[in-house]
């Protein structure tokens, strides 16, 4: 099954599609066919190398809807949680107006590729006024190496909804090579608070891509943190356009890179309208000979005035041979407002581990200490309690 | 020979000789004082004898229990039994002092997250914590908070004596550790040391001034001018300090070194 327009069309009417899907597929196909392979000449793939990668060599589709969704035990009514393909069918009223409108298709051909062949994924969907207590929590497993996984996730947050939601993506081989992506979009209405977590554990040979990207309207509170763990490529883009006065974003991420594992990331806080905030961390480890490039830019439009803007990116270096690099980034077209950014990329304080070891405790171990000691501010804003424990108990395992 | 023997120490610092040969016998049960000038290389001593990274050993041995300490890790040398109590006591944020205090503990234990038994259970480490936090007049308010992150200096050295009591080592150096603090700090801290003194334990206390010394009596006074001692005996000492200071070795081009066998 390559990655032809014949397996796109199985694929959709597997599941009977709408037609209005299939065309999207179509069009996502023929940019997938049109756009050249991102190349060292773009600055966004200046220092991140894909010309290893050739997706034709993983085109089994794996499980096409490959995604276990765990329900909060009782959902509020008007609540609609079932996998993409379904609610495309179901609510073409709510789906066809949104999805891959925020993260486009045609922005490069990886993009184009997930939208064109995207397999399982979940469709949340929380009406006005509506608060989910519990968590819901979608999983998204891969089961076999050499194949591709590529889930979506769409999530509307209605007029002062409130709920949490986590993505975890989990490979049962954790040596697994493979294609994988796991994008989301989520629309955050007027006055909402939406908890977002993605948790990427693919296997380490894995190839990945993601697009995580929000729109927040009028007052709308969004905390969306990012995990990066898995996969020997990873890029990530994270994005926040701020639609609304009084929209506030909080984007946070940790990322652990070990071996020879190479992790990208891009963000951009866009501040489209005046009084939005937005407040970015990005905290990584690396070590062995680990690499890991992250860019981020600050966007603040003419008309946003009183806009306070916050990005940091730290990175902790824990071998001579892993490298970090940090592009921090800043356009204001207005000069009424509050920035500020800064990257740090450092090594292990000698000075701590003296001190630890000083009292006993061996070098190993104080070092995992300092590398906890150094997610742990972010970890606190891990926006609900049962992603937190989870996120702490994967980096304990990682961490050795 | 002594429980804790320096023989001949020699160190430098980026290259700069600092300790030109230091000799001096610490048996368990004694508290020796080592006091000097700045720049006479007291630190160097201290921080050499735990091993810290900016220092170099040039020479010498350090034996205590059979080892030759100087060839063996900074933890090695903690477990082993040795204590510094830093004169400037390292931030590390992130980390609480609760987290360092138990990890520290489990590790002169031999816990390697294996052993359970070997485990300080939480009760243990409770009762543990609340009888010497009381003796050096803190409240477990502290214990939450990122090791030494906004602590006073007297929040610090009293943490850093805190430290000592739950690890309960044979061979503690305190360095400095009366520098910063207030007067109350100062009886708080000679109180948790005093009643740790006995048998089982030797200290070598490294101070500029002689007031730590009101409070914590010396069995032995040593002066370290230039990376040497050039005088050592009893108490007196201290008050012959207290008096005359470092002035009379100062002045003198060349002070007369004491030889190795004149060290107390």
């Amino acid at each position: 099954m390559p990655f032809t327009l014949e397996t796109m069309e199985e694929i959709a009417s597997l599941h009977g599609e709408p037609a209005w899907l299939r065309k999207r597929r179509r069009s996502s196909f023929d940019a997938f066919e049109r756009l050249p392979a991102p190349s060292r000449i773009d600055e966004e793939w200046r220092r991140t190398d894909v010309s290893g990668f050739d997706p034709g060599q993983y085109s089994k589709l794996e499980h096409l809807d490959g995604q276990k969704l765990v329900l909060p035990s009782t959902l509020p009514p008007g609540v609609i949680l079932k996998p993409l393909r379904q609610a495309a069918q179901d609510h073409p009223d709510l789906v066809e107006p949104r999805l891959f409108s925020l993260v486009h298709a045609d922005r490069d051909r990886f993009t184009a590729l997930h939208a064109a062949f995207f397999t399982g994924g979940t469709f949340l969907y929380v009406p006005d006024g509506v608060v989910i207590e519990q968590p819901v929590i979608g999983q998204h497993f891969s089961h076999e190496g050499g194949t591709s996984v590529l889930p979506h996730t769409l999530i509307v947050a209605g007029k002062g909804a409130r709920f949490n939601y986590l993505d975890e993506y989990i490979a049962e081989d954790g040596n697994e090579i493979g294609y994988r992506s796991g994008s989301t979009e989520i629309f955050a209405g007027e006055g909402s608070q939406v908890g977002y977590v993605a948790v990427q554990k693919w296997g380490r040979n894995a190839w990945h891509f993601a697009d995580q990207r929000a729109e927040l309207q009028k007052d709308a509170s969004l905390r969306l943190f990012n995990v990066t763990l898995g996969a020997r490529f990873s890029k990530t883009r994270v994005e926040a356009t701020l639609q609304g006065q009084g929209a506030d974003a909080e984007l946070k991420a940790i990322y652990f890179a070990s071996g020879e594992q190479f992790f990208d990331f891009h963000t951009l806080q866009d501040h489209q309208v005046g009084n939005t905030r937005s407040d970015l961390l990005f905290k990584g480890a690396l070590q062995d000979v680990a690499r890991t490039v992250y860019a981020g830019l600050i966007r603040i439009e003419k008309g946003a005035a009183r806009s306070d803007a916050y990005q940091a990116n730290r990175n902790l270096v824990l071998s001579d041979h892993a490298k970090a690099t940090s592009i921090p980034m800043l356009e204001i077209d207005n000069n009424d407002v509050r920035c500020t950014h800064g990257a740090t990329v450092g090594p292990v304080d000698p000075l701590s581990m003296f001190y630890l070891r000083s009292r006993g405790i061996p070098e190993a171990t104080a070092k995992r200490m300092i590398v906890q000691g150094f997610f742990g501010d972010v970890l606190d804003r891990i926006p609900f309690e049962h992603a937190r424990a989870l996120v702490e108990a994967e980096l304990e395992a990682r961490l050795g | 020979m002594a429980d804790f023997e320096i023989r001949n120490l020699r160190a430098s610092v980026e290259g700069k000789e600092i300790l030109k040969g230091v000799t001096l016998g610490i048996n368990k049960g004694e508290v020796h004082a080592v006091m000097g000038p700045n720049g006479s290389g007291k630190s160097t001593l201290s921080h050499t004898l735990m091993g810290h990274p900016g220092y170099t050993v040039d020479g010498g041995t350090v034996l205590f229990k059979g080892q030759n300490v100087l060839e063996l890790e900074t933890d090695e040398r903690a477990r082993l039994g040795m204590f510094l109590a830093l004169q400037y006591p390292v931030v590390v944020p992130g980390i609480s002092m609760t987290n360092f205090l138990r990890t520290a503990l489990n590790a002169k234990r031999g816990y390697d997250g294996k052993d359970k038994s070997k485990q300080v259970t939480p009760k243990e480490f409770r009762s543990l914590l609340k009888g010497e936090l009381e003796v050096l007049h803190m409240d477990d308010s502290f214990l939450p908070r990122y090791i030494n992150d906004g602590f006073s200096g007297g929040e610090k050295k009293r943490a850093e004596i805190l430290q000592m009591a739950i690890l309960k080592p044979e061979i503690a150096i305190l360095d400095e550790t009366d520098s910063g603090l207030d007067i109350d700090s100062i009886k708080f801290v000679a109180d948790a040391v005093n009643r740790m003194r006995g048998p089982d334990l030797g200290v070598l206390i490294i101070t500029h001034y002689t007031r730590i010394l009101e409070f914590i009596k010396p069995d032995f006074v040593h002066v370290l001018v230039d990376g040497r001692f050039v005088l050592s005996g009893g108490p007196e000492v201290a008050d012959r300090l207290e008096k005359t200071g470092y002035s009379e070795w100062a002045e003198a081009d060349e002070p007369a070194v004491l030889k190795p066998e004149e060290v107390a």
